[in-house]
């Protein structure tokens, strides 16, 4: 693991790191205004013309024989981008309120629903809540590993890591289930915790909303083209599993990099807001791009940004980061980043890497011993 | 023409509302037509005239799913100014074919009334609450009607003077209206027309900043001019002041008295003791303290609020605030904007709130 260097702050300095942070955050929020309501309404009819478009090529290819193999190319690959920009630029960032300001109500964080199979409301609690709030905390912070993978060498090894290299790529093809039943938490079925009514009685919204999804793309629109139904089946089934593949690489990106770092329960009792500020920078990776990287990503390729200030609008993070970089800077902490190859390849280098046993790295404090909790 | 709100339609279940995402059916019925939407009521402002020297009145197309509105009442339209929707209520006057004329009264450093005044666009759409409030005239009229009105208080005013026009002036209708000058007064023409044509109907010009002979506050007017208000219907509408002055000075002394207030939100001297907070999902109202985050004062009274991360960071404890001002636990900033989302965990209540709960 290259060896990383971050200052170990005194108390003083890490309130004065929060408080320029806080600061940071306020400037930004007393701007936002027309640019930003333009920019997220783009968002918005961008993600339907790319889908309308995606499914009129489908169609045209499996009517139109002569142009099958180009349109449904094309079809998927606008379907597909339709899928991601709807999951990650639109939905991801208006169900964390980010957009709330505007009083829109079809932007609305509490009540938007997304276009994939998991709902909304699950998703408020595990990622709004828990990842958020919980970042990289072993034990409260579910996404460390889904509870599939072992990232980490703080957490226990066990035989069945070893099949984690096939299990990792499984788990990307079918990303958009894995997050569908994040918190159903199935672990406790099979440890015995609750019974399998308990269970059932939990699934019902999350299983209505797969059928409904399922409806839509596997059912509805092949039974539109009649006898030519294959191309469209498959032209949904290859576009969602595109964007099943792509936000699990920058999701992945994210915290599961060489320098990103896991925390202990304890270090969140207590915690003061310059302490959660940095185990946030810590625990965070960003993808260097540009702005087409970033509108692919949700601009979850500022995950660093969008960790400090996660309900500012995610249109702002680029301008942030400029600020964000130079205050880590001055308080001499390792600002994260790094191309999408090199950031996949460490994620992929940690999957295999700790499919084995492994022992974890002696952990320097975050800030010196009499900041206490 | 129905003068009362219609309810909500019933609808089958073959409706495409019961099957089609309305954020799908509305972006695409948008780019045909931009009052076509699957249940929001919207308008469109189809014509803008002056007023008086500082108010100007928009008619407003609705589109299908706005339910009507009786004379009296009051809508709130939802005006987007540098990306934000604010919510506003006025009180629409239904013109024949069915358009809502509204008339909005400029307010030195009023987002809303300065937008709605000077640049919004023959054309722009906005959003349209249903129609809502107590203060309309009963199927059998009283003996007799006195409305009081002052300054943009004349809006519902003026609708329920053309329902009773309409009707012929079944009973005496007097009408006092408080203005600061001449310039100010609305529909003035169209007041002394009617009541040129009806005998019944009288209009009382208040103007208590003229320059030869300034009249009386509601507090001090002389009502007996009006002769004998013991079987009167009265009706109030003005800022908070006024309201409160006039129900001071009629209670008991006429048959029934029915009023509406606006008040602009005024931001409280201290952080210090505690304000009502209506909480209009259960019905309950509760007394909190100032200077504590809603989340924490709403728990202390037994309350389970949805929560999180109790930071401002996760928005799960988001919740609509309908009116009021709150404040920020951590930054110190005011909210007084109606109709916002308001994080419990990281808000505290500045003065008596209404919240979605």
């Amino acid at each position: 693991m290259p060896a990383v260097h971050n200052r170990v702050l005194s108390a003083a300095e890490l309130d004065a790191f929060g408080n320029e942070l806080d600061a940071l955050r306020a400037r930004h929020l007393a701007t936002l205004g027309d640019a930003d309501a333009r920019y997220i309404r783009r968002v918005v009819a961008g993600v339907r013309w790319t889908g309308v478009a995606g499914r009129a090529l489908l169609f045209l290819g499996a009517f139109v024989h002569s142009v099958l193999i180009p349109a449904w190319i094309a079809g998927v690959v606008l379907l597909a981008l339709s899928k991601i920009l709807e999951n990650m630029e639109l939905a991801h960032n208006v169900i964390h309120g980010q957009y709330d300001w505007m009083g829109d109500p079809q932007l609305q964080g509490s009540t938007y629903e997304w276009d994939i199979v998991g709902t909304a409301d699950n998703w408020r609690k595990t990622h709004n809540f828990r990842h958020h709030t919980y970042t990289n905390v072993r034990g409260l912070d579910d996404d460390i590993g889904y509870g599939l993978l072992r990232i980490f060498p703080e957490q226990r090894w066990r035989p069945f890591y070893l099949t984690q290299p096939v299990v990792a790529v499984v788990f990307a093809l079918l990303f958009e289930w894995g997050i569908a039943i994040q918190d159903l938490r199935l672990g406790r079925w099979f440890a015995g915790k609750i019974t399998f009514r308990q269970l059932l009685a939990q699934a019902r919204p999350v299983g209505r909303k797969m059928g409904r999804q399922m409806f839509k793309d596997y059912l509805l629109f092949p039974a539109l083209a009649g006898p030519f139904f294959l191309p469209v089946l498959l032209g949904n089934v290859v576009a969602n599993v595109i964007r099943n593949v792509w936000t699990y690489v920058v999701i992945f990106c994210g915290h599961f990099t060489a320098d990103a770092e896991t925390f202990p329960k304890e270090c969140v009792r207590d915690e003061s807001r310059g302490h959660w500020y940095l185990r946030q920078l810590r625990g965070s990776s960003n993808i260097a791009g540009g702005k087409a990287m970033n509108v692919m990503t949700g601009n979850l390729s500022h995950q660093i940004e969008h960790h400090f200030f996660p309900d500012v609008p995610a249109n702002r993070y680029a301008a942030i980061a400029v600020e964000v970089k130079e205050i880590c800077a001055r308080y001499g902490q390792h600002y994260n980043t790094g191309s999408l190859p090199k950031q996949f390849g460490q994620v992929m280098w940690r999957i295999v890497r700790h499919a084995f046993p492994s022992r974890p790295a002696r952990v320097k404090p975050l800030v010196t011993a009499e900041q206490g909790a | 023409m129905s003068a009362l709100p219609r309810p909500a339609a019933r609808r089958s279940s073959l409706s495409p509302r019961h099957w089609v995402s309305e954020e799908l059916f509305d972006f695409w019925a948008g780019r045909v037509h931009p009052l076509w939407t699957l249940r929001r009521a919207r308008a469109r402002l189809v014509s803008r005239n002056a007023a008086s020297a500082d108010a100007v009145t928009l008619v407003l197309r609705p589109n299908r799913h706005f339910r009507g509105v009786a004379p009296g009442q009051h809508v709130n339209l939802g005006v987007e100014v540098d990306g934000r929707r604010l919510s506003r209520s006025y009180s629409p006057t239904l013109l024949d074919d069915g358009c809502l004329a509204i008339t909005v009264k400029q307010v030195a450093g009023g987002k809303v009334s300065q937008h709605l005044a000077q640049h919004a666009q023959v054309g722009e759409v906005f959003e349209l609450g249903q129609a809502f409030g107590e203060m309309t005239l009963a199927a059998t009229p009283a003996a007799r009607v006195l409305l009081l009105a002052a300054g943009s208080g004349i809006t519902p005013m003026r609708a329920l003077v053309r329902q009773m026009e309409t009707a012929g002036m079944p009973v005496q209708v007097d009408l006092v209206y408080w203005a600061q000058q001449r310039e100010a007064v609305c529909f003035a023409d169209e007041l002394a027309d009617i009541a040129a044509r009806h005998p019944g109907f009288r209009v009382h010009l208040a103007l208590t900043r003229d320059q030869t002979a300034p009249a009386a506050r509601v507090g001090d007017y002389d009502f007996s001019a009006l002769g004998d208000l013991s079987s009167a219907q009265v009706m109030a509408c003005g800022p908070g002041g006024f309201v409160d002055a006039a129900n001071t000075r009629l209670q008991g002394r006429v048959a029934t008295l029915q009023s509406e207030a606006f008040t602009p939100p005024v931001l409280p001297d201290a952080e210090t003791g505690t304000v009502r907070v209506e909480l209009r999902r259960s019905g309950r109202t509760l007394e909190l303290p100032r200077g504590t985050s809603l989340l924490q004062a709403l728990e202390t009274e037994g309350l389970r609020p949805a929560s999180g991360c109790r930071m401002g960071i996760c928005n799960t404890c988001v919740c609509g605030k309908a009116s009021g001002v709150t404040r920020h636990t951590l930054t110190g900033e005011y909210a007084a904007e109606p109709a916002t989302q308001v994080k419990l965990c990281v808000n505290s209540a500045s003065t008596d709130l209404i919240l979605e709960l």
